[in-house]
């Protein structure tokens, strides 16, 4: 990966980024020293970078921008600046400009835990960090190892924050690593994001370097009376590619191995959905790298909805604004264990507490009307979530799973409407169904926010389950239209291009919403015959797995290629996989071993087969 | 080394299963002017071998020292760099390589990797040989933007470089590829002429064959002379002197896909299909490809069924290997195959036995 | 203009020899300009390259007898494979530079060309050429080249060219290559990749069996032998509609299944599954069974 030289900024001075230039320049430094390449940008660059960047997010769709956030922010206090910015772009667009001051801080910061007790982690993670930091810091130096913990979890459950309201209590000091700020904004817009994060991985590595030095050289410059540390890293380094991912590995390798102070990494978990790529981080293959690599790991799940609550009424207490008990309760379970963005959340709704008011009218209403009188519950409650995740969400994967549960159950009515269509349309029984007992399959996909793929990957995984054992013809006619909604997704046989989903993004998006509907409708069209309701857990499709071991074990396979056939030229893929390998297995035993070893480890639950295709 | 590698003719002379083709061959090498060469035919009826005495009768002995290597290329598309890292065999004359390796970047690959190597025209000091050659492999799987592109590159640098092509079907190969090249087809040797290079190679390994042996090799084979040379050669390790009646143990894969097809036949339902999934997912991790499965899967079955089945399945087979085409994910279309069949068979099954 | 016509036509040929003629050879590299399919032609090519070449103005100057016209002209080949896009950025430089610049369209499917654009276009269709034109000018290429053919070969050549003259003369000359001088009808077919007559005919004996393995079994010859499945699904096509003892019913039930085949087979679906869906197919109409198993 080499540094992208600057020309590239100079030279794209087309008409429209003249443009942008003289914005930028109206609010900051001028646009010609904008451009200049500086490794280190004074802050007003910083702001502008973030101004621009925090439009660009929140003309994107609100409710994006807590999945679009962590993954490219720099630090945190980038991402909240953004935010504030949005926030308030909001509140220009309501018309309501002037009441929120500039200024004010965010409840996130302002109500920061300072102490472990205010936590809203449950205690017992507490204590287990706690214990771990006492242990280490009482801990004789000059041992090797053991001197790192990872805290694993979603975002915003606390993971940084219980290090920071920790530190204190044991009186150390927090040496924190904090990504830096965005580049140049133009080079932003420019470079694909590519470029930012190995410069941000650069970064890091020196960071680790120093650290590395500093903990060697401790011991004996300063000796015990010098004020004990802690290394925080919060925030690594977005990796793109297998290259680099495998320097950032080695790095943490490194430090965790070498360093002789308490360092703490916290970990974002993302969902896997997210990322099932190879190409992309994956953030268990980083964790498991660095548990191999001798860190203690403590998991932190997502805060409960109870403890949310707490802390949200004792925000309020403060406040002084008089949100309801429902309204808070409803935050708190639709943040889905973020304490961040419940807050956040908080905060927004206080900004303008009527038009909170007028969302839940609507739509406690809606529903009312609907059902006539019978409010259910689990409803409202869908409904209400579904309005606070679309002003200002994250994504809702539970609700993607609420979503997969209605389509494989197929609830239908169960009394038989004759009357309606017989007369206007003699369709074949066969082809007749009961009405749904749910609403039109569209809006409920769109509710849960899930990628297409991802939807359709899971009813594929899943439906098998939900057909009754004798109806293979329902079977079929389900797996056929997601083998359609399949093609659909691929887009055209021709184009490579669907690779780049990005320069095609645009047309596409119609065929996704056609494929989502075809794999969803014929899911619910095909199966007829459900098979009675019991209870299922819904596995994560294997696809996924299948897929990435596939590709590692293609990747091996075409190294080895060239090993064994130097002289006479290179053979077909196809052939090697169906023809040599086998044969080499009989004619020269010894290879069964090397092979056995290269299964991948993604599949155990398949190993036990593997093992017996090998002993043929 | 493999016996496949090890009698595999390396002169034009000593081709033996195409002998005419060889002649042809050696006619355009002696007129010392070789257009652009598209060979095609199925896997493995010797189309790599006839290439390698090609390039060898041109160049002599220095085309046999080849060398790998793993190069990278750093290609600018305009918006963003883009590196593909490509391995492939080179000589002083020759560099034989798979662009479509490098995925769904095949495009760049074919039109900047293939034009640099191009433009670098060999320097030799006796002012002969002014081309060299480049070989690609599987040319059939590449994009349809690579194959436009790689018609331009041919006109353009014909001069310094000459193409050889290499394919299994050139159904797949644009007809613009194919009218700028002169088509070789490569059939499948016949059953004959396997059991002669059979034959051949036992008096060469001075091993004994009984009656009738090479035959069943040959049969089993399917016309294809590289699996009948791997099956021989797997026949001695695993039993030599052969014995009268040996056979060649089959292929685990298919193996596996039988073992599959007996499934299906025995129990046709959801749960059943669930099972064949996981299957199916066993195969495709071990890089099987998937219309392999598919046709496999189909022969099998074939093989138990009434004529009026027949028809019926190969259609939904067609069908669905044309759906996994256009699809990205091969096993919905796989198992949409296997519960159609279920389905069909089921039918069948409830209406000829009540 | 806008040339259109099958390949082999001689389009690309006329609007080079009208350049030619307008400009004689030395105005010609700074007059015209050739763009092809295979150079770099999206958006960003048409905005710059073609808009930097129409917009500098030329005077009349007569040389050496050529009429040269006060404009330049930009030969853009094979259009249809442009995209949607280009087109329609071309078609606003068309217009603004329509006094010093005259383009030149030429494809094969003039459907592929947007409306917009093929309007403001004087249209030319180029038919296949005739057997006469085509075996006149091979005999004129044989002349000169000194290769002998014979009257069967002329005819085979000219049939199997489908009217496209390029295409004769790079089999001819693959031909004269490979077997020498003298060549017959064989080692056209041979080199043209057309499959002989009696491969295909032996395919449609065996589906007229009505054997489903037997049809089978010839299907894994033909694929063994490595014909090209999409040349013989249209050589089938020719054998079918020719034939005169099948009932129109059954050919239009073969036709509409070969053509599902070519389709797919364009998408790049199996060959051997493709023709094997062909040769069912041709069973099921020849015998007249149902397209669909009831039971």
């Amino acid at each position: 990966m080499g540094k992208r030289p600057p020309v590239v900024v100079l030279s794209s001075s087309s008409d429209e980024d003249e443009g942008r230039g003289r914005r930028a320049a109206s609010r900051g430094p001028s646009a010609r020293r904008t451009r200049t390449p500086a490794t280190a940008p004074p802050p007003a660059h910083a702001t502008s970078g973030s101004r621009k960047k925090a439009r660009r997010v929140g003309s994107s769709g609100r409710g994006r921008r807590r999945a679009a956030g962590p993954a490219p922010s720099g630090s945190l206090k980038a991402e909240f600046d953004m935010l504030s910015e949005d926030f308030s772009e909001c509140l220009n667009d309501l018309g309501m400009a002037g009441s929120i001051c500039q200024t004010e801080e965010l409840w996130v910061e302002k109500y920061k835990p300072n102490l472990s007790s205010e936590l809203a982690v449950h205690k017992k993670k507490v204590e287990d960090v706690k214990k771990w930091l006492e242990e280490k810091l009482k801990a004789p130096k000059g041992t090797f190892g053991g001197w790192t913990l990872v805290l694993t979890g979603q975002a915003g459950v606390g993971k940084s924050a219980t290090i920071k309201a920790l530190a204190p209590e044991l009186g150390v000091e927090i040496c924190e690593w904090t990504a830096p700020v965005p580049t140049l904004w133009t080079e932003h817009l420019h470079a694909n994001s590519g470029l930012r994060y190995i410069s941000k991985l650069e970064e890091f590595e020196n960071f680790v370097e120093k650290i590395r030095k500093y903990s060697l050289l401790s011991p004996t410059s300063i000796g015990s009376q010098r004020k004990l540390t802690i290394v925080l890293i919060d925030d690594i380094p977005v990796t793109s590619g297998r290259v680099s991912f495998a320097r950032l590995g080695k790095c943490l390798t490194g430090l965790i191995q070498s360093t002789q102070v308490p360092t703490v990494i916290s970990l974002t978990q993302y969902h896997k959905t997210e990322n099932n790529d190879t190409a992309t981080w994956n953030s268990e293959d980083l964790e498991s790298l660095l548990q191999s690599a001798g860190a203690r790991k403590i998991a932190f799940n997502p805060v409960t909805t109870n403890s949310i609550k707490k802390i949200l009424v004792r925000i309020c207490k403060k406040e002084g604004s008089d949100l309801t008990e429902e309204l808070l309760h409803q935050i708190a379970t639709s943040s889905g264990g973020d304490i961040r963005h419940a807050i956040m959340s908080l905060q927004y709704y206080c900004l303008n507490p009527r038009r909170l008011n007028s969302a839940l009218t609507t739509t406690t209403i809606l529903p009312v009307l609907k059902s006539s009188g019978t409010l259910v519950p689990v409803q409202d409650d869908y409904g209400f979530s579904y309005v606070i995740s679309t002003a200002c969400g994250r994504d809702e994967t539970l609700s993607l799973f609420h979503a997969l549960g209605k389509f494989l159950h197929n609830k239908r009515d169960t009394y038989v409407n004759v009357a309606v269509d017989v007369d206007s349309f003699p369709l074949k029984e066969k082809l007749r169904r009961n009405p749904h007992k749910m609403e039109v399959p569209e809006k409920i996909l769109s509710q849960a926010h899930g990628k297409v793929r991802t939807v359709a990957d899971f009813l594929y995984e899943n439906v098998l389950d939900f057909i009754d054992n004798d109806a293979i013809d329902d079977a079929w006619t389900v797996i056929s239209y997601l083998s359609e909604a399949d093609c659909l997704l691929a887009g055209s046989p021709i184009s490579s291009a669907r690779w780049m989903v990005n320069e095609s993004y645009e047309s596409e998006s119609m065929t996704q919403l056609i494929a989502a509907s075809v794999a969803a409708r014929g899911v619910l069209f095909g199966n007829a015959h459900v098979s009675s309701s019991r209870w299922h857990t819904i596995r994560s499709p294997r696809v996924w797995q299948i897929e990435q071991s596939f590709r590692s074990r293609k990747d091996l396979i075409l190294r080895e290629r060239y090993d064994c056939s130097s002289t006479s030229g290179s053979r077909n893929f196809a052939d090697i996989v169906t023809e040599f390998k086998p044969f080499e297995r009989w004619i020269s035993p010894c290879n069964d071993i090397s092979r056995s070893n290269s299964v991948d480890h993604n599949v155990e639950a398949s190993s036990s087969e593997e093992e017996e295709i090998e002993d043929w | 080394m493999l016996w496949v590698d090890k009698y595999r003719p390396k002169t034009l002379d000593k081709v033996t299963v195409h002998d005419q083709v060889a002649q042809n061959l050696k006619k355009l090498v002696a007129e010392q002017d070789c257009p652009h060469l598209l060979f095609y035919g199925p896997s493995g009826s010797g189309k790599k071998t006839l290439i390698m005495a090609l390039i060898k009768q041109m160049f002599g002995a220095g085309a046999e020292k080849v060398k790998m290597e793993n190069k990278t290329w750093k290609i600018d598309t305009g918006s963003r760099t883009i590196e593909i890292e490509l391995a492939m065999l080179s000589s002083t004359h020759h560099v034989e390589m798979n662009p479509s390796d490098a995925g769904f970047q095949d495009r760049y690959v074919v039109q900047e990797v293939i034009k640099e190597m191009a433009k670098n025209r060999p320097i030799d000091a006796k002012g002969k040989r002014a081309f060299k050659v480049l070989v690609l492999n599987e040319v059939d799987k590449l994009s349809r933007e690579a194959q436009h592109s790689l018609r331009r590159t041919m006109e353009k640098y014909s001069a310094s470089c000459r193409l050889i092509l290499c394919c299994n079907s050139s159904s797949k190969v644009t007809e613009a590829v194919r009218s700028r090249c002169l088509n070789v087809r490569v059939n499948a040797p016949s059953e004959d002429q396997i059991v002669q290079v059979l034959e051949f190679i036992g008096k060469k390994e001075n091993l004994n064959l009984p009656f009738g042996f090479a035959a069943r090799i040959a049969a089993q084979s399917n016309r294809n002379l590289r699996r009948a040379i791997l099956f021989f050669e797997t026949c001695k390790v695993q039993q030599y002197p052969f014995t009268s009646n040996q056979v060649a143990p089959p292929l685990d894969w298919e193996q596996y896909v039988a073992e599959i097809a007996a499934d299906i036949m025995k129990e046709q339902s959801p749960k059943r299909l669930y099972a064949v999934r996981q299957k199916l997912y066993e195969l495709l991790v071990n890089c099987i490809p998937p219309e392999s499965i598919l046709k496999k899967l189909l022969a099998e079955l074939l093989k138990k069924l009434d004529s009026d089945l027949k028809h019926e399945i190969c259609h939904w087979a067609a069908h669905y290997e044309h759906k996994m085409r256009l699809g990205s994910k091969a096993i919905f279309h796989i198992e949409a195959f296997v519960a159609k069949f279920m389905s069909i068979y089921k039918e069948f099954l409830v209406s000829t036995f009540g | 203009m806008l040339f259109y016509g099958p390949p082999g036509t001689g389009k690309t040929t006329t609007a080079l020899a009208i350049a030619y003629q307008l400009y004689g050879p030395e105005l010609y590299k700074s007059r015209v300009l050739e763009l092809n399919a295979s150079d770099e032609r999206g958006i960003n090519v048409v905005r710059t390259k073609i808009k930097d070449f129409a917009a500098v103005a030329v005077g009349t100057a007569r040389k050496g007898g050529y009429p040269c016209p006060p404009y330049k002209i930009i030969i853009l080949d094979e259009a249809d494979s442009m995209t949607e896009d280009a087109q329609n950025a071309l078609r606003r430089t068309m217009e603004t530079y329509s006094k010093v610049t005259r383009f030149f369209f030429i494809c094969n499917y003039i459907s592929r060309i947007i409306e917009p654009l093929a309007s403001r276009c004087a249209k030319f269709r180029f038919k296949p050429l005739s057997e006469e034109v085509m075996s006149n000018r091979i005999l004129h290429i044989c002349n000169e080249e000194g290769v002998s053919l014979d009257a069967q070969a002329l005819a085979t050549l000219s049939s199997i060219s489908n009217g496209d003259l390029r295409r004769a003369i790079t089999y001819l000359q693959s031909a004269a290559r490979l077997f020498g001088s003298s060549i017959s009808s064989t080692d056209l077919i041979s080199v043209s990749g057309a499959i002989p007559e009696d491969v295909v005919k032996s395919l449609l004996a065996s589906c007229k069996s009505g054997e489903f393995d037997v049809a089978n079994k010839e299907v894994n010859n033909i694929i063994a032998d490595g014909y090209p499945v999409s040349q013989l699904i249209s050589q089938f096509l020719d054998v079918i509609v020719h034939a005169d003892d099948i009932p129109d019913e059954q050919k239009a039930r073969i036709c509409k299944k070969l053509g599902e085949a070519d389709k797919c087979l364009v998408d790049g679906a199996d060959e051997y599954l493709q023709l094997l869906d062909v040769a069912s197919e041709t069973i099921r109409a020849l015998f007249d069974m149902p397209q669909t198993l009831v039971f």
